[in-house]
């Protein structure tokens, strides 16, 4: 069985789930979601966010819009959309059930 | 000595090595490959530009004003190698393979093997033929059929010249990386050391 793809797997399905709970507190543009990130090392390469973002946003899960920033170019600051909202309080509570069952099943012996 | 780019990257201007800017050029092409949406490519090109750009100035100052190839490969190293950004898609193969920078080849014209145009230098270099050989050819095609010139001529209206190191190693069909590229100088170094030797 090939448990890198696992892992990966699994650290990608997370990481959606992150990128959901920290624009739900605040709009954000992607260097700040990529610090909140590495804070808590969810992170390894920053490149991996990006596909995630597009397809967040795609799905219709973000929308953004640009803002003026006090030092260069312009920045792409993302919002999370209602469609987003009812997606993260959905996966909220697959989340706390997901940690119960898995919890559940170690601890039992 | 280097020769630089100035390249415009998330909407600001860069001056960047020539080495640094091929290093850099491979590494977005490849992130590239990775894709094929082509509205989903756009938009992360496009982060990974405005990113790139933002770590690039956090390196640069009034003294320091050309990006260079360590500056270049310390922010691959944060943004990460292609397949694992592409592998965030959960796709193992690039949509189209890494491979044809090695071995996909452009035709241009090679000035510096030119008698007139480059035109059958730059196809010699194409079809790994001596560039003597076309010649003959051409020549022959002219006398048999009188198409030859005209050829000749339409060929050195359309086809570019390779002019910069880049773009002759597309024209050898040479992988486009910093070493080639230092190999490249070398040879050209040693060919015209070895000329000017004879001159003497």
């Amino acid at each position: 069985m090939d448990f890198e793809n696992a892992k990966a797997q699994m650290r990608k399905g997370v990481l959606e789930f992150c990128i959901l709970s920290i624009l739900s507190k605040n709009d954000a543009y992607a260097t700040d979601i990529l610090n909140a990130l590495k804070k808590s090392e969810l992170i390894v390469v920053e490149g991996t966010l990006y596909p995630l973002l597009s397809r967040q946003k795609n799905a219709g899960l973000l929308s953004y819009r640009w803002e003026e920033s006090p030092q260069g170019p312009p920045r792409k600051y993302y919002a999370l959309t209602d469609k987003g909202r009812d997606v993260l309080k959905e996966l909220e509570s697959s989340w706390k059930d997901l940690i119960e069952a898995v919890d559940s099943i170690i601890h039992r012996n | 000595m280097k020769k630089t780019f100035s390249v415009n990257l998330g909407n600001r201007v860069y001056n960047i090595d020539d080495d640094a800017y091929v290093r850099l050029r491979e590494y977005l092409d490849r992130i590239e490959s990775y894709f094929s949406d082509e509205k989903e490519r756009e938009d992360i090109i496009n982060d990974i530009e405005m990113r790139l750009s933002e770590l690039f100035s956090e390196r640069l100052s009034a003294n320091r004003q050309v990006i260079t190839l360590d500056d270049v490969a310390d922010a691959i190293r944060i943004m990460g190698d292609p397949s694992e950004i592409g592998g965030a898609k959960g796709k193992g193969e690039p949509y189209r393979s890494y491979e044809r920078y090695g071995t996909h080849r452009r035709l241009y014209r090679d000035p510096d093997t030119r008698v007139l145009g480059g035109v059958c230098g730059g196809l010699g270099a194409y079809l790994d033929v001596d560039p003597v050989i076309i010649r003959i050819i051409l020549v022959v095609l002219f006398f048999a059929f009188g198409v030859g010139l005209l050829v000749y001529l339409i060929m050195w209206i359309v086809v570019p010249e390779a002019r910069t190191t880049a773009q002759k190693l597309e024209m050898r069909g040479d992988p486009v990386n910093a070493s080639n590229i230092g190999n490249f100088f070398k040879e050209e170094f040693d060919s015209v050391k070895k000329s000017f030797k004879r001159k003497k």
